[in-house]
């Protein structure tokens, strides 16, 4: 992308030939902006020698000096032109401090157009647009767009591409409009059809699938700043699906784009506003909102507002506002008092400025059912949940024995030689509070006096007369200050994670990334629903806790490799106590052991149970110990995964959830004009209003529903042109103009203003049809050519500005992880819902969270399972202060702010993403056993029809050799390795099959992750 | 056609990652028009190739770190003077208190090395280089608290959605060494504070310039960059064998499509094959001397400290990278200041010092640009009651102390001053804009003229507001 903005400066289509007209739009505003508009435009407070070269008027009236600055048709007597040319320092324009001199191509269009009139044309953008006449020669096979671009095509001795390949072109259009691959199956089909309407009928399939609606979102996501954190520093959790889900239904439903955004600019103030419509004005409440201690409430609302400002101008109406938040816009004509009459519509909310913390969202909030809602979705979860609900509950002899016996080796050696000595306590720290609430005391414990989402660092030297130790124990007093109890406020304490780690010197903390491993986590007792096991987690919404009262309790870490105490004579233990906030242990001592714990994981009754012969077993002893396997054995992970999620999904489906919505205050607060943009200096103040250049809303008391009607008013000059603009960009990876979200003076000329405003004019008088207009766009023969490019091609038009071949670009970061999981098979076709956690490496958030010391959410990273692994990726939970790895590694922003538009990078990062990152070799795992099963009998095939899945073409015969061979390097590699093959198979959570023998398998991912990696697979050409 | 002809291509393409925006204008050459306005950036021979920059995050206390002063002892527990705090405005964490005394440095200082630097008692290591550092006691923010204060110090704006300095420097500069990325971070936890505020990958993030100028985490442990090891059953050998096979398929998709993308990408793969050596081969600090982990102090051997990564910012520099970010966690000592501060300070003076030593040593120093600084610092007052264990400092924005040190950076001085309650300016303000137009300069950018278009505007690392050179600390 960077260097886009270098060469457009050079390829782009001025008049450069002396015989053809000069256009003031396209040739020369971009130079006056850019050069003359900051001293000589807009901003009155800027303005030097009171002359105007934004308006024709005071250019060629007389200035300050009695000179004009333009004399029309006379470069010769014109101030202007001499000032550009001079040599004088003091005479040169632009002056040299701005250190941007004019080209001599620039000085040449200016030259001509005082030449032939020096002729004004209203900016573009900003005049009502109005449909020119389709260009008179039809293309051939093509609708109203190619003939606009046709014409172009003339002008620069250009002509159509052939169309693409059938299976090429039906992948295009499936990624297109769904962000899908079609399958292998599907583009066979479409090959074979060779009826003139199966194309059209492919693509009226594609709109109206739900995937549509999903895949239409994501762009509006990046522009409506969606997230599932507040962001700021704190950036705790919020819950804003609700929302996203209204925008798939929204596109699903084809719902006329003017009312898509009355709805959210505006959706409560609608007469008879349903629960969707106000869900929909969460729009404006999407953007980041700080629970940061000490801010001030004053200024953040300020700052909201500010932002509802700046998304409503890129993401609505293609304007950057946000500069005059603190002065007179420099290249466009927005005051800033236009600035803040806009900003009055959205600051007379009910917000207040510090709120949403603890996982709550901040007010105003609503609940609300889910608008995607169906009773077959909610019927189907609930047979399907019946149906794992039994496999749950269904005993299996085979796995429980085998589980039994897993557990009792485990414990054969329980206590054997177990032997303890103290460490000595060096110090404990907390973040918060009184450091004299923990007191090491002279017995070596440590005294806790209470304290709320605590994290307690204890630093301890590990007895040296232990030359290797095998873990510690904590152990967990009563205490006299409180109250004889385990608990500091008596009774116990839940315990919520624990993290230890072993150095050379005494240290102060454990870095998440590298603690001291572990193999075992045991203790001396454990409450229902506080199991020890808990305590691998970070989640604060599980933790351990022992029974409460006076009997001391313990719980045990066993190292994975025992512990040298001469090298490592220090160990720390991070104790985290966090569990809804306060539920903290009154005293503690560390001790070391040697030999084998003699606690356990298991509840004192399992262990019990697990002794007894299993024909010996009491009814309750047996019912006892199969529940408990079927509640925390591995084995029965998937299935409790699959209920777990169901019951949650079902939860979904028919209960209402919460919000942030907008509403009007009863007591709105007043806007007035700041100073230089800061909150605690007003000075006039205003209404809200429309900028002064735009057409006038006319009326007195506006309010929002009045701007969004407004917003879409056929008058308005900028939401048709803004909106047919990015559904290009959707097909063509492009804008007709490619600053999508400006396009004032300072924005990009577009390739095809006559193109741009047809269907801009068509848009609005088709009803804003969204899937009519994208279905125009997918059906020119412009979209449907080839992407072959030559030598040739790359001279006369290296950006496709002209549109004779197709577009080509990468994948977003979405489609491409959707694709790996669409020809897998592992797709969970799922729509809307909570966002869900992927695999992520390690606990990157913890690392530089509040974690331990708030009640915020979202400071730890909790991954989840099952079918949430296997989501679409608009689905994946965004955590604005860091946005989801391996999709950032592909552009994704952080959505911190409205993003129009994003990057298209190509990293070295990105190859490290799809070679290792576990979703990717786990989907490659699958895709392998697809190729297996549904490839044929042979490897030719296999191998035709993963190329196929991935490529949507036939492979070549050079191609297949490749493959071929590549396959038969991948089988030497594994051929009589089963534990490497079973190593490299086991990435990921879900089962291997053992259908095929791993080694085969093993071969198979290997040549799959090759097809996932082709840079064609992730390149939609 | 030629390969050559489309991965020149692919450098107007999308993916000229190693390369900066200034070696890819003269590159260009007569090709681009722009190349001129571009080479303008670039007015005079840079001083220094990279910074290392260590960031002290949370607000270190000036008061008792850099701005200790004899009247500071005089007025302790006196009130601070209205006309002094102004129209200050303070946190909402102290802004309902009654009365805010004056509390001197929680220890003791000296004035050190011939220029005379006042450095706390507290930073014995920093004491000994104070010959090479130069202490701005002037530094200023508008920003009173810490996301807008971090996020102006690190982008340039308090406002969300800029690029980090690292970013503009990567763009701009590219990187030294193809086998690593040009902007790195390293993050680790204080022992004052646990946790600490919270940070953000706003902070090295890309903000609008393409993503491939975001920082990359190094992070202590197995896998030091995120997805950088094979999955279990690769080894990289067969990752070899694997790569060969996908660069011939690649190639036969590019040179039968036309893609010059696909030519980008196939290098791209074999960068992330030579990082795949080139990381573990820094993170390993088997090759060091005992006595540069004695310079460095104990906890250099533990991967994630600070101290650890005060010794790879070395390894870094040494490798060519072009801006290397520490961050460390655990300065915001609203509270118990006399227990978190010398924490904090004991986990950090003797790392930073030994960097410097250590990168002067071998010749480094002239050439790298160091900075240690933060967001903000504290109050002159007491946030709680004066002498109670829990009593700490409120942020301030008015003044604090940074140093910096190398890259062609007068050592031992001090510049600006403020008054004798350590609250307000009196000589030389320098605000955070301006120190980083001086980081600019230092690297051979103009600060004006080093801009990216976007949404309109010609954006800056500096913002709108004028900034300046600190052309009185230019060695």
């Amino acid at each position: 992308m960077r260097s886009i903005s270098l060469i457009t400066l050079f390829f782009s289509y001025t008049a450069a030939d002396a015989a053809e007209k000069v256009v003031f739009n396209r040739d020369v505003r971009p130079i006056l902006s850019k050069n003359c508009f900051a001293c000589h435009g807009f901003d009155a407070n800027k303005r030097e020698a009171e002359l105007r070269l934004d308006e024709r008027e005071s250019a060629i009236g007389k200035a300050e000096s009695g000179k004009a600055a333009i004399v029309p048709g006379k470069p010769e007597l014109s101030e202007l032109w001499h000032r550009i040319n001079s040599t004088d320092p003091d005479d040169i324009m632009p002056p040299p401090k701005h250190h941007a001199p004019l080209g001599p191509k620039e000085i040449e269009v200016l030259r001509r157009w005082i030449e032939q009139g020096a002729e004004y044309q209203g900016h573009w953008a900003f005049v009502r647009p109005e449909s020119p006449p389709i260009p008179a020669q039809a293309v051939e096979g093509g609708n109203a767009i190619d003939a606009f671009v046709q014409q172009k095509h003339k002008e620069k001795q250009l002509t159509f591409a052939a169309e693409a390949d059938r299976g090429t072109l039906l992948r295009r259009v499936s990624l297109d409009l769904t962000g899908l691959p079609p399958s292998p199956e599907q583009v066979q089909a479409f090959v074979a059809d060779t009826r003139p309407q199966a194309y059209e009928e492919a693509v009226d399939r594609l709109l109206a699938s739900p995937q549509f609606g999903e895949r239409m979102a994501l762009p509006w996501l990046d522009a409506a700043r969606y997230a599932d954190t507040n962001g700021y520093s704190i950036d705790g959790g919020r819950h804003a699906w609700l929302w996203r889900d209204w925008v798939i239904k929204a596109f699903n439903d084809n719902m006329p784009y003017d009312q898509f955004l009355i709805k959210q600019l505006a959706g409560d103030l609608l007469p008879r506003a349903t629960d969707a419509d106000l869900i929909a004005t969460a729009f404006q409440r999407n953007h980041s909102i700080t629970h940061e201690g000490g801010t001030i409430p004053e200024e953040n609302l300020t700052n909201y507002a500010a932002d509802r400002v700046k998304t409503y101008g890129e993401a609505v109406i293609g304007l950057t506002m946000a500069c005059a938040q603190c002065h007179d816009h420099k290249y466009d004509p927005i005051t800033q008092k236009d600035y803040y009459q806009i900003f009055a519509f959205f600051n007379r909310l009910d917000d207040i400025g510090l709120d949403g913390n603890g996982g709550n969202n901040a007010r105003p909030a609503m609940h609300a059912m889910t608008p995607l809602t169906t009773p077959q979705e909610v019927e189907k979860v609930k047979v399907d949940l019946a149906q794992a609900e039994a496999e749950m509950a269904a005993d299996n002899a085979e796995q429980q024995a085998r589980w039994e016996k897993q557990q009792r080796d485990m414990h054969v050696q329980r206590g054997k030689d177990f032997a303890v000595q103290p460490c000595e306590i060096l110090g404990a720290t907390t973040p918060n509070g009184s450091p004299d609430r923990l007191k090491v005391m002279p017995d070596q414990s440590l005294e806790i006096h209470g304290g709320d989402f605590a994290a307690y660092t204890v630093s301890t030297k590990l007895p040296a007369a232990m030359k290797t130790i095998n873990g510690v124990r904590v152990i967990f007093e009563p205490s006299a200050h409180a109250k004889n109890a385990i608990g500091y406020t008596g009774g116990t304490f839940v315990m919520t994670t624990v993290n230890v780690a072993a150095t050379g010197f005494p240290a102060g903390n454990v870095d998440p990334n590298a603690p001291y491993p572990l193999k075992r986590i045991t203790a001396s007792d454990q409450r229902a629903g506080f199991p020890v096991v808990a305590l691998w987690s970070s989640d604060p919404r599980t933790g351990w806790s022992p029974a409460g009262g006076a009997q001391p309790q313990h719980v045990t870490l066993t190292f994975a490799k025992p512990l040298d105490v001469a090298s490592l004579p220090y160990l720390t233990a991070e104790l985290v106590f966090n569990y809804a906030g306060s539920q903290n242990p009154g005293k503690l001592r560390v001790l070391a052991f040697t030999g084998e714990t003699d606690d356990s994981e298991l509840p004192a009754d399992v262990w019990a149970a697990l002794q007894v012969e299993t024909a010996q077993r009491t009814p309750e002893q047996a019912a006892r110990l199969s529940q408990y396997f079927r509640e925390f054995s591995d084995e029965r992970a998937p299935v409790r995964h699959r209920v777990v999620n169901l019951r949650e999904r079902l939860h979904v489906l028919t209960h209402k959830h919460s919000v942030l919505v907008m509403n009007e205050s009863k007591q709105p607060r007043k806007t007035h004009i700041l100073e230089r943009g800061v909150y605690s200096s007003p000075l006039a103040e205003v209404q809200p209003n429309t900028p002064a250049f735009l057409p006038a809303l006319n009326k007195p008391n506006a309010t929002r529903l009045d701007l969004a009607q407004w917003t879409v008013s056929r008058d308005h000059p900028l939401t048709a042109r803004v909106a047919v603009n990015r559904l290009w960009e959707i097909a063509f990876g492009r804008g007709l103009s490619t600053s999508t979200a400006d396009f004032g003076s300072q924005g990009v000329w577009p390739t095809h203003p006559e193109l741009l405003d047809w269907m801009a004019v068509h848009f609005i008088e088709r009803g804003w049809n969204v899937k009519e207009m994208l279905k125009l766009i997918v059906m020119s023969r412009t979209y449907r050519q080839s992407s072959h490019t030559t030598r040739e091609m790359l001279e006369s038009d290296p950006l496709n500005e002209f549109y004779a071949r197709g577009p080509r670009f990468r994948l977003g970061a979405e489609a491409i992880r959707d694709q790996a999981l669409a020809v897998s098979g592992l797709l969970v076709d799922r729509i809307g819902g909570p966002s869900v956690k992927i695999y992520q490496p390690g606990d990157l958030w913890r690392a530089v969270s509040h974690y331990g010391s708030t009640p915020a959410t979202a400071q730890t990273f909790v991954q989840d399972h099952g079918e949430k692994l296997y989501r679409r990726s608009l689905y994946t939970y965004w955590k604005r202060t860091l946005p989801p790895t391996s999709l950032a590694t592909f552009d994704a922003p952080n959505r911190e702010v409205c993003t129009v538009g994003r990057t298209n990078t190509n990293t070295p990062l990105q190859a490290l993403v799809l070679l290792n990152d576990p979703q990717f070799v786990e989907a490659a795992r699958h895709f392998a056993v697809r190729m297996l099963r549904q490839g044929g009998a042979d490897d030719r095939s296999r191998l035709l029809y993963g190329f196929r899945a991935v490529t949507a073409r036939e492979a070549k015969e050079k191609e297949i050799a490749l493959l071929e061979s590549a396959l038969r390097e991948e089988q030497a590699k594994f051929q009589g390795k089963t534990p490497l093959a079973r190593d490299f198979l086991t990435i990921g959570e879900s089962p291997v099959t053992e259908v095929f023998p791993l080694e085969q398998q093993a071969a198979w991912t290997a040549v799959a992750q090759l097809l996932l990696n082709l840079s064609e697979t992730i390149t939609r050409n | 056609m030629s390969q050559d002809y489309f991965t020149r291509r692919a450098f107007l393409g999308t993916s000229s990652a190693a390369m900066g925006q200034l070696a890819l204008a003269s590159l260009l050459g007569q090709e681009s028009a722009s190349a001129a306005s571009h080479e303008l950036m670039r007015t005079f021979a840079p001083k220094a190739k990279r910074v290392i920059c260590l960031f002290q995050s949370g607000g270190p206390s000036h008061v008792d770190l850099f701005d200790g002063k004899p009247s500071l002892q005089k007025y302790h527990g006196q009130n601070l003077p209205d006309s002094v705090r102004g129209g200050q405005r303070v946190t909402g964490m102290t802004s309902g208190q009654s009365s805010f005394p004056v509390v001197q440095p929680i220890a003791g200082g000296k004035l050190c090395g011939p220029g005379q630097v006042y450095i706390s008692d507290l930073l014995p290591w920093t004491q000994k280089i104070a010959g090479e550092i130069c202490v701005i006691r002037s530094m200023h923010t508008e920003a009173i608290n810490h996301d807008p204060a971090i996020t102006l110090a690190n982008t340039g704006s308090m406002q969300l959605g800029n690029a980090s300095a690292g970013a503009w420097i990567s763009y701009g500069l590219g990187t030294d060494n193809s086998n690593l990325p040009a902007f790195m971070v390293l993050v680790s936890q204080g022992t004052g504070k646990n946790p600490g505020q919270p940070i953000f990958s706003r902070l090295w993030g890309s903000g609008f310039l393409p993503s491939e100028h975001q920082g990359v985490l190094l992070r202590g442990g197995a896998e030091p960059v995120l997805y950088l090891d094979n999955p279990n059953g690769i080894a990289r050998e067969h990752r070899r064998a694997q790569l060969d096979s996908l660069a011939a398929m690649n190639q036969q998709f590019g040179e039968s499509s036309g893609d010059a993308e696909t030519f980008a990408r196939i290098q791209q793969y074999e960068m992330a094959f030579r990082m795949q050596a080139s990381v573990p081969e820094l993170t390993d600090l088997s090759d060091e001397s005992p006595e540069t982990f004695e310079l460095y102090g104990k906890e250099s051997r533990k991967p994630g400290t600070y101290a650890a990564n005060c010794l790879l910012a070395r390894r870094l520099a040494e490798r060519g990278v072009r801006f290397i970010q520490l961050f460390h966690r655990g300065w915001d000592q609203h509270i118990a200041i006399t227990k978190q501060l010398p924490a904090q300070c004991r986990d950090t003076d003797q790392p930073s010092a030994a960097l410097i030593m250590d990168l002067k040593r071998r010749g480094l120093l002239d050439d790298t640009l160091v900075i240690w600084g933060a967001e903000f610092g504290r109050t002159v007052y007491s946030q709680g009651a004066l002498g109670s264990p829990v009593a700490g400092r409120d942020h301030h924005g008015r003044c604090f102390s940074i140093w910096l040190a190398g890259g062609g950076i007068k050592g031992g001085v001090v510049h600006g001053e403020t008054d004798d309650f350590a609250w307000n300016i009196t000589r030389d303000p320098v605000h955070l804009r301006d120190l980083h137009a001086t980081m600019l300069h230092q690297l051979g950018l103009n600060h004006d003229r080093f801009v990216y278009p976007y949404r309109g505007l010609d954006q800056k690392l500096v913002g709108v507001e004028p900034a300046h050179v600190v052309k009185a600390i230019l060695a």
